[in-house]
């Protein structure tokens, strides 16, 4: 049994000879868009790492149980400007991955574009950088609490704040998280712009 | 389907505007390159020659500061002359480029190395910012006392040489777009 279908539109137009709209169907996305699937979960798990690592600085406090009759001995990510410009930035990359979502979901759904990519890749270096200065600086300050300094006479506080520095390590280690996934989504990025078809 | 021959010069023409503007674009890149070769040149010596001792001793110590007393700024050093290093040897990958607009594996690849040398040039730069910041304030929840009041030029130099590398990370940053702005342009 055999359908015909009738288009008496189509002939009419081709008998007057004028050209005939024809959409071609998009290419199929092939490898690209297995990248930027991938790209899109990447992007959800550096969204974790970056909000843990403001939330876990942002909450870390410490306070000895024994104290002097002036002050109490305390320590807060509120002590170091450095820790501060951590959860400052940390949250700014947070808030800039969860932005990009869209973005990444255009670039699933048309993956020979490369507009969204160009895009993509352009914000992901500069929060890279960001994500990279905050990350490290904080990095820097918990050695140094963890080792000190003798030549500056610098003391370790991790011997008395051990709480204290536990957290900040793991903040410092998850914003380190954070920018390995950033790098990777530039990597991904780049190949697929490098790819001509 | 036939193109009509309006159509075949419009193309040409839009063609050979396409491969000006990634000429011009490489030939930035060369630039940029050169400038920041110098930048982060001028970091790596500026800190790798501090010492400075001041004119008082006791009987014991000897009062001195250089970089190496520090890890961090060490390994600012370091990372600062790898860039460096890094730069001028990818200064004939970027003559490349000029001469050969169509090359997009090798556009790919400076991507990703320039990417890479980006990261640890940041991160080494923003590690030691901390340290200078800590040198010039101090902490006091801390105690950690600030040295800069002691050690001045010391403490200039290591400020200064910071400058360098943080004209160099912007360059950087640009040096990533124009490579793919040249490649998203088929």
């Amino acid at each position: 049994m055999s359908t015909t279908i009738d288009m008496p539109g189509s002939s009419k137009a081709a008998k007057a000879g004028k050209p005939v709209l024809v959409t071609t169907p998009s290419r199929p996305g092939g490898w690209k868009k297995g990248v930027a699937i991938m790209d899109f979960i990447l992007r959800l798990g550096a969204i974790a790492a970056a909000l843990g690592a403001a939330a876990t600085m942002g909450l870390s406090d410490q306070t000895l149980p024994f104290f002097t009759q002036f002050f109490q001995f305390e320590a807060s990510y509120d002590s170091f400007t450095t820790f501060q410009f951590f959860v400052i930035t940390m949250a700014l990359v947070a808030g800039y991955l969860v932005l990009s979502l869209p973005l990444s979901i255009v670039a699933v759904v048309r993956p020979h574009a490369a507009g969204p990519r160009l895009f993509l890749i352009i914000l992901d270096t500069v929060f890279l950088t960001l994500a990279t200065a905050s990350g490290a600086s904080a990095a820097s300050i918990v050695y140094l609490a963890h080792n000190g300094n003798q030549d500056t006479n610098w003391i370790a506080i991790c011997n008395q704040f051990g709480d204290f520095c536990a957290q900040t390590s793991g903040a410092v280690v998850s914003s380190l998280v954070a920018v390995l996934v950033f790098v990777l989504l530039i990597v991904m990025s780049a190949l697929v712009l490098g790819k001509k078809h | 389907m036939k193109s009509s021959p309006a159509e075949l010069i419009s193309e040409a023409k839009s063609s050979t505007q396409n491969s000006k503007m990634k000429r011009a674009v490489s030939v930035l890149d060369f630039i940029l390159r050169l400038i920041a070769v110098v930048a982060t040149l001028a970091s790596a010596i500026a800190m790798g020659t501090t010492d400075e001792s001041l004119p008082f001793f006791t009987q014991f110590i000897r009062f001195r500061a250089e970089y190496d007393d520090l890890p961090t700024l060490r390994l600012f050093v370091v990372a600062s002359a790898f860039a460096s290093g890094y730069l001028i040897l990818s200064l004939p990958l970027s003559i490349l480029h000029i001469t050969r607009s169509s090359a997009r594996r090798t556009r790919v690849i400076l991507i990703i190395l320039d990417m890479v040398m980006l990261t640890s040039l940041t991160a080494a730069s923003s590690a030691a910012a901390a340290i200078v910041y800590l040198a010039h304030k101090g902490n006091a929840k801390a105690n950690w006392f600030a040295f800069c009041q002691q050690y001045d030029s010391f403490c200039e130099r290591i400020s200064g040489s910071l400058i360098g590398s943080f004209i160099a990370i912007p360059l950087f940053i640009m040096l990533i777009l124009f490579s793919a702005l040249v490649l998203s342009k088929r």
